[in-house]
């Protein structure tokens, strides 16, 4: 089910009457069967987001089609969706079993149907041995499977989780994380999930959406979107330890930071803002691309150096390089930038040049 | 989150706005109903005795109209005045006792270890559940035998019999304990590194944090000894030394003659107005304590 | 150190209250059994003829008052505690499904709360008045001949009617007042994932509503039946210390009645242990019914 997002927009309105729009004209496809990430800060609107596709909040403009159906004006409960609330919104007073089934006994599905359905569901996703418990006795990735069973076990053309892993603890959300791509691939169903965290979508979602207060950045595949920001923002916002920001400008064709001359680019001269990934760069015998180390930290195969900012004394970069080189803090190291592991952006509208 | 709302909007809409009606018609009716018997003694005190006895009654009066004098009249049946002072002095001096007994002690129970505490909290909490009559006769016994209830009674002694029995409470004191918990363990270390002693702490840490729970007790406290019956009754030999709700009642029983109604009801505004104009007030501290508990009464 | 046990220090707190609990609740609870069992005890002397196991219980339960006292207490209990905690709950749901005027009708639904039983119950009286009364005025409207409810010579059905209109009516606010911040407390997500799941409204309330709400419904439930076990001060409102309609003295007593009044005979040996001997009876009768209500909810409360 390809879900489409036409000029959509959501204005919310406070009791003083004052306006603040949360999503601004988002036009964006989601592409059937897979698994969709909508990542941003917090604040962009990718909740607001889910909820209107959800039908729980009412677009203030544009249209939402599921395939080729416009569903804007049918309500939540006809939409066919499955939700996963981010704090789950397991009934507490309701076994699992009690809580999976509560949306068959709605369409008034046979008692026995749909404890088999239950049940399907409850093994596909890994708790079928605790049906009869509450969820109070469950852990936290147990609950969150519950409400995804809760979301899929009336085949949903749609699955919609929000910030399903926020309310786990480090160790269960690599676990789940892998667990919820394993549910979406098996079920083939069309899924978007909502995130603040660029590592958890990039390494699950087949797709991702950067939204920025309301208003789309890119598009793509979660690699492709990493190695091609379009803009500042998405540079900055994807990658961990983030990209290094460095002033620069370009002069007769060249690429400068500071005296350095670190690449050759054709557009006219002007100033420019430079990222460069840590691991794009190369330390070399020779370059005017140098700086002093302030400090070493090696973890396993990798040296993430943390040198002093060209631009500025006070600020620090990292570059992460092999572990062989024996580098001290208080060295003056010279380096090389790898071509593709930087981008250059406008200085005034950040967008890559 | 806001209700979406879908579906012919015209039609959804006078949908919702039935629905709606209904809902108000519903909540007026009763709210009506609760009103009523506010209205009755409100407009009852406002008539003459013949507009009083009339059948059918009058349901409406021109505010122009209104007997103030009846409120003088209803001062003339008994000494209300007296009666309110009696009741500020017994609510003020139970009140003292209780908030001074019951920090003590919600402190020794949230904050201190020592043998036996859980043993004495449950029990505490067991005798909460045991209906107060139990108490009362052998009460009244102990305050008689102490010589406070006596044909020869003092004010002093009257004042003594209507108040040191409930200058603590169980359940208050498991009411401030439980806000005394919420304080967290971090500042009594702190203190205690800065060379605090307990009753330092006590006092300069823990009561402050906790005086929205001790206004809440106070307010409670004091409603509690103005709609105060039957202790009251029980203790005071003499008219002059009674609480506003005795005073009423026996100054308008019918065993004293044809009931002027119109005084009646004027007394019970009396004694009804300051419990509604201290609810206006303090509701948010009156709604604290409800949260909690089932004291009324 | 810090978590050192300090046992002559924390008994110190707990001194002043331990000796007011000591002699007002703790001795009462005990005397309450002594009183019990002893015949003919004389309050100020401190004197008594001997013990008796069943005497002053026998005493009490073959009283004609304490029979119409039991028959009042309960009929009062078991009307007044469904018929209040039922309607403060609709009454709830319904505050808590408006959005304009809430507080004012909050305020409203609140106020009997705060009135003092004396007072109100002398308004009810007179708005059951015989020729004067509201209640008689309103049925008149629909042709209903006068009833005399409470006034001279009214009969026991009428008297303990209006009572319990009376009753009824000063119990809601408490309830509305513990529903409402029930209601108010439950997670607005859990409707929106009812939604989702295309509940219908009638299923939520039965399905999500009614039981998330169990706890409080069943504290009321429990509280409320204690509370009106012991109902005393508001017939003392309505019908003053005669205890009935004039005429009808004592119809509509209660246990707590029984009780203060034999208080009031204290000078008679004997009379304490009969107080005594009642209000355990209540005692006992209340303690059934709590467990009783708390082995019904056990398996239909929620926590």
């Amino acid at each position: 089910m390809e879900i489409k997002l036409k000029n959509l927009t959501k204005v919310f309105q406070s009791k003083k009457e004052e306006e603040t729009v949360a999503v601004d004209n988002l036009d964006i496809v989601i592409p059937s069967g897979q698994l969709t990430g909508l990542l941003g800060p917090s604040g962009c609107g990718k909740s607001t987001t889910l909820y209107m596709i959800s039908g729980l909040l009412r677009p203030t403009q544009g249209e939402i089609y599921f395939g080729d159906e416009n569903v804007t004006p049918v309500p939540p409960e006809e939409r066919g969706i499955g939700l996963v609330f981010q704090n789950y919104a397991l009934y507490p007073h309701m076994t699992v079993r009690q809580n999976i089934m509560f949306p068959l006994e709605n369409v008034k599905m046979d008692k026995q149907e749909s404890l088999e359905k239950a049940q399907e569901i409850a093994d596909l996703v890994g708790i079928g041995h605790l049906m009869n418990r509450k969820p109070k006795q469950l852990s936290g990735g147990q609950q969150q499977r519950v409400a995804i069973a809760r979301a899929l076990v009336k085949s949903p053309r749609v699955l919609l989780l929000d910030e399903p892993l926020s309310n786990l603890d480090a160790r269960l959300r690599l676990q789940t994380r892998e667990e919820i791509k394993r549910i979406q691939r098996d079920t083939g169903i069309t899924t978007i999930f909502v995130t603040h965290d660029q590592e958890e979508a990039m390494s699950i979602s087949d797709e991702i959406v950067v939204l920025r207060e309301g208003v789309t950045q890119q598009v793509g595949r979660p690699q492709e979107v990493y190695n091609n920001p379009g803009n500042l923002f998405v540079a900055k916002f994807l990658g961990t330890p983030p990209i290094n920001i460095f002033d620069g400008e370009v002069k007769d064709g060249r690429l400068m930071i500071g005296d350095a001359d670190i690449a050759k680019k054709d557009i006219d001269d002007r100033e420019v803002t430079i990222g460069i990934r840590p691991e794009g760069f190369k330390m070399v015998e020779r370059s005017k691309f140098k700086a002093e180390v302030d400090l070493v930290e090696t973890i396993g195969r990798d040296t993430t150096l943390i040198i002093k900012h060209p631009n500025d004394e006070t600020q620090t970069f990292r570059a992460i390089v092999d572990a062989d080189y024996g580098v001290e803090p208080g060295d003056t190291v010279k380096f090389n930038v790898k071509p593709h592991k930087m981008h250059i952006f406008d200085k005034e509208t950040g967008e890559v040049l | 989150m806001e209700q979406a709302i879908y579906g012919n909007e015209k039609q959804i809409k006078r949908k919702i706005f039935i629905r709606l009606a209904i809902v108000y018609a519903l909540i007026i009716f009763f709210a009506i109903f609760i009103i009523i018997p506010f209205y009755w003694m409100l407009i009852t005190a406002m008539k003459t005795l013949t507009q009083v006895e009339s059948a059918p009654p009058i349901l409406w009066l021109n505010p122009a109209e209104w007997q103030w004098v009846n409120f003088s009249g209803a001062l003339e049946q008994a000494p209300f005045l007296r009666f309110t002072l009696n009741t500020v002095v017994v609510a003020i001096i139970a009140t003292i006792g209780t908030v001074i007994t019951t920090i003590l002690s919600a402190f020794a129970f949230a904050r201190l270890n020592f043998k036996g505490r859980d043993l004495l909290f449950m029990a505490f909490i067991a005798t909460m559940m045991i209906p107060g009559e139990i108490f009362v006769i052998t009460n009244y016994i102990t305050v008689s035998r102490i010589g406070w209830v006596s044909l020869d009674q003092s004010y002093f002694e009257a004042i003594l019999a209507m108040t040191v029995p409930f200058m603590t409470s169980i359940f208050f004191i498991f009411f401030l304990r439980q806000a005394f918990k919420t304080i967290p363990n971090e500042l009594y270390y702190a203190a205690k590194v800065d060379g605090k002693t307990d009753w330092q702490y006590l006092w300069r840490v823990m009561v402050p944090i906790a005086i929205p729970t001790i206004t809440t007790i106070t307010i409670l406290n004091a409603m509690n000894t103005w709609n105060a019956y039957i202790w009251p009754q029980l203790v005071t030999m003499q008219e002059d030394y009674r609480l506003v709700s005795n005073g009423l009642r026996n100054a308008f029983d019918d065993t004293a003659g044809r009931i002027m109604y119109h005084e009646q009801m004027a007394a019970s505004i009396i004694v009804t107005v300051p419990l509604i104009i201290a609810f206006l007030l303090l509701k948010k501290y009156i709604m604290r304590g409800v949260s909690r508990s089932g004291i009324k009464g | 150190m810090l978590e050192d046990q300090s046992n002559v220090k924390a008994w110190f707190y707990l001194l002043p209250a331990l000796i007011l609990l000591g002699i007002f609740i703790f001795f009462p609870i005990f005397n309450a059994f002594f009183l019990v069992f002893v015949d003919e005890y004389n309050y100020m002397q401190g004197t008594y003829e001997g013990f008796t196991l069943i005497n002053n219980f026998r005493y009490v339960v073959t009283d004609h008052n304490f029979r119409v006292a039991m028959t009042n207490t309960m009929l009062l209990t078991f009307v007044s505690v469904p018929v209040s905690v039922i309607i403060a709950l609709l009454i709830s749901v319904w505050l808590n499904a408006i959005k304009r005027l809430q507080g004012f009708f909050q305020t409203i639904f609140f106020l009997p709360y705060v009135t003092n039983a004396i007072a109100i119950g002398m308004a009810f009286a007179f708005m059951f008045h015989v020729r004067f009364g509201l209640i008689n005025w309103f049925l008149g409207i629909f042709g209903i001949s006068p009833i005399n409810w409470v006034n001279t010579g009214a009969s026991w059905g009428t008297a303990i009617f209006a009572l319990l209109v009376y009753v009824t009516w000063l119990g809601l606010a408490f309830k509305i007042m513990v529903f409402l911040s029930g209601l108010q407390g439950i997670d607005k997500q859990y409707y929106d994932a009812a939604r989702v799941d295309s509940a219908s409204r009638s299923r939520v309330f039965r399905r999500i509503t009614v039981p998330l709400l169990s706890p409080m419904i069943m504290y009321i439930t429990v509280t409320s039946f204690i509370g009106a076990f012991k109902a005393y001060t508001e017939v003392i409102g309505m019908f003053g210390e005669r205890l009935g309609p004039p005429g009808n003295d004592r119809a509509v007593i209660t246990v707590v009645a029984l009780v203060y009044r034999s208080l009031d005979r204290s000078g008679v040996p004997g009379a304490l242990s009969e107080a005594a001997a009642a209000s355990l009876i209540l005692f006992g009768v209340t303690l059934v019914f709590t467990m009783v209500n708390m082995q019904v909810s056990k398996k239909r409360v929620h926590y």
